[in-house]
């Protein structure tokens, strides 16, 4: 499997046969592109419950001190 | 009021009626697409250069993008005053296909600020020094194509009627839609210095047209629709 | 296909009916429901929920073997050298990106005839990804053609095409924020959308018609496979799985939180987020 590795040193991978700035462009991109579009709608998932979170709770603390007030006049 | 039953057919040449009228009250309207359109054909020579023959080879692109952009400008106008008074809902409620209102419209909208534009072209070409050749060929192309423009242009107006600014989100929705036609109309013309047969590209045109005249006044209604309620 | 409207006439008038009509409409009402069910963010949430770790383990595995192979194995062109490697990524973003006009329309005449709320989120996150798929196959693909054009930019057809489609992609969303009302801008953008997608076929049509210069399809098609070995070929058909897998992971992450948004008021989403 190995034997047919089109390349035969780590230098020659980089270097791709002159091409290096072309290819890895390209490649970089694309994990760039990869990972913002993985990392941005998890980070906004995080973002969206933790506000729904505070909402409840002050939607709670509403509704008590409502409440009390309610019982004390 | 009294209620007396129209048919379509009326209620389409009645809204005709009533918009080329409402033009002709307001000149401006019908005045500055045309003025538009003969100060941009007139930067490309300042812009680009005045040498004759230079000029005669981009005369035709610089006719048909100046006309797309008049028609562009011309469009904001198009249900404007009808949203802000009121008529529009009026319209809308009406019991005749708001296919024919929309259509009706349009031809009116056609007839004030793509007509002019199409009546003039031959004097810019000239000017442009366009082959005498193409004069004919592009006049009948954008006689066939500002139609389309018109009608294309229509759906990102009816789709933006309710916002405040307006004007460059309608250039962006409506501009790239109206790239067909331009390749369409410029290529028509550049086929008459080859000396290649006309009829199938003009054919094409024709198609477009009534592909547009069919289906784009659909698209508007529909956008009208959501946009007013 | 049973309206909301017609179905409790429908349920009404069940028990006059004779016991065969009675099971066409009972079919009928499965049908409706099945499909109303389709449409219901909690039932797409919790099932995508089950399916999102296997679409993600199975797109990282194809694209840990298929970025491998297109990196170490592929034998270089003998045109293009090292630079077909590029053809790995470009291809497969190139063809997912003329899906979205397509997917937007779909989702988008839903809106407009069944006003299922699931497939506005599809449309609404949809178009971003689109304008960002368009323009990594755009960039993609100038670099690819950096070398064997001799330049980053020319108008050919199939470049032209593009641009023009992340215009009319650019221009949904921009519609999409103006509009304040929801419920509007969801429509709007269904019409635009359908008007759009009729509008990339023609856009495609023309703009071939107007410039043939372009080279003969490098990307994947039977016709033209037959003459490339399958070393060639294989990775770039698990590239196209893995990306297309890709692009279903992240129009799911973002669906799952447009749910989020717009079903905050729910009771499901109220217990859900206190869960955390």
């Amino acid at each position: 499997m190995f034997d047919s590795i089109q390349f035969s040193s780590i230098g020659e991978f980089f270097s791709m046969g002159g091409y290096a700035f072309n290819v890895w462009t390209v490649y970089t991109l694309f994990v760039l592109f990869f990972a913002i579009n993985l990392y941005f709608p998890l980070i906004r998932k995080k973002q969206i419950l933790s506000e729904q979170k505070r909402r409840l709770i002050v939607n709670r603390e509403m509704q008590t001190l409502k409440n009390d007030d309610g019982e004390n006049s | 009021m009294s209620e007396t039953r129209t048919s379509t057919g009326q209620a389409f040449r009645a809204t005709l009626k009533r918009d080329l009228l409402i033009a002709y009250k307001r000149k401006n309207d019908v005045v500055n697409p045309f003025m538009f359109f003969l100060i941009v054909a007139t930067l490309f020579p300042i812009g680009i250069t005045p040498e004759p023959e230079r000029l005669g080879e981009i005369a035709a692109g610089v006719l048909w993008i100046a006309a797309l952009l008049a028609s562009l400008l011309a469009m904001d106008s198009l249900y404007r005053a009808d949203y802000e008074d009121g008529s529009l809902e009026q319209l809308l409620l009406s019991s005749h296909p708001l296919y024919f209102m929309v259509l009706a419209k349009n031809i009116a909208h056609w007839l004030v600020s793509g007509l002019p534009v199409v009546l003039v072209s031959p004097l810019i070409a000239y000017m442009l020094n366009l082959p005498p050749e193409s004069y004919l060929i592009l006049f009948v192309t954008l006689l066939l194509g500002t139609p389309i423009l018109s009608l294309l242009g229509s759906i990102g107006v009816a789709l933006t009627v309710g916002l405040g600014s307006r004007g460059l989100i309608l250039a962006v929705i409506t501009l790239p839609m109206s790239v067909p036609i331009l390749i369409a109309g410029t290529l028509t013309v550049q086929q008459t210095l080859n000396g290649a047969s006309l009829l199938g590209y003009l054919a094409i045109m024709g198609a477009m047209l009534l592909a547009a005249i069919s289906l784009a006044p659909l698209a508007s209604a529909a956008a009208l629709r959501i946009s007013v309620n | 296909m049973v309206r909301p409207g017609e179905h409790d006439i429908l349920l009404t008038s069940m028990h006059n009916l004779n016991s065969r009509q009675e099971s066409a409409v009972q079919r009928a009402n499965y049908m409706w429901m099945w499909f109303s069910k389709l449409g219901s963010p909690k039932w797409f949430y919790e099932l995508s929920g089950k399916w999102l770790p296997w679409l993600v383990v199975a797109m990282s595995l194809l694209l840990v073997v298929g970025i491998t192979w297109a990196l170490l194995f592929v034998p270089p062109d003998y045109q293009q050298g090292n630079t077909i490697r590029i053809m790995y990524i470009h291809v497969p973003f190139a063809s997912i990106s003329l899906a979205f006009f397509p997917l937007m329309a779909v989702a988008g005449t839903i809106t407009l005839v069944w006003r299922m709320k699931l497939a506005d989120m599809v449309a609404k996150t949809a178009a971003p990804l689109g304008a960002w798929f368009t323009a990594l196959a755009l960039a993609s693909g100038s670099i690819w053609g950096s070398d064997i054009w001799g330049t980053w930019w020319i108008w050919d057809g199939r470049l032209t095409s593009m641009l023009l489609q992340f215009f009319l992609l650019v221009g949904v969303i921009s519609l999409r924020s103006a509009l304040e009302d929801a419920e509007a801008a969801a429509k709007a953008c269904a019409v635009l959308s359908i008007v759009g997608c009729i509008n990339v076929f023609v856009i495609k049509y023309s703009v071939d018609w107007w410039n043939t210069l372009h080279q003969p399809s490098s990307g994947f098609s039977l016709s033209d496979q037959a003459p490339n070995p399958p070393e060639v070929w294989i990775p770039l058909v698990i590239m196209i799985f893995a990306i297309y897998l890709f692009f279903a992971v992240s129009l799911i992450l973002s669906i799952r939180n447009e749910i989020l948004v717009r079903e905050r008021r729910s009771q499901w989403v109220e217990e859900l987020v206190q869960g955390t």
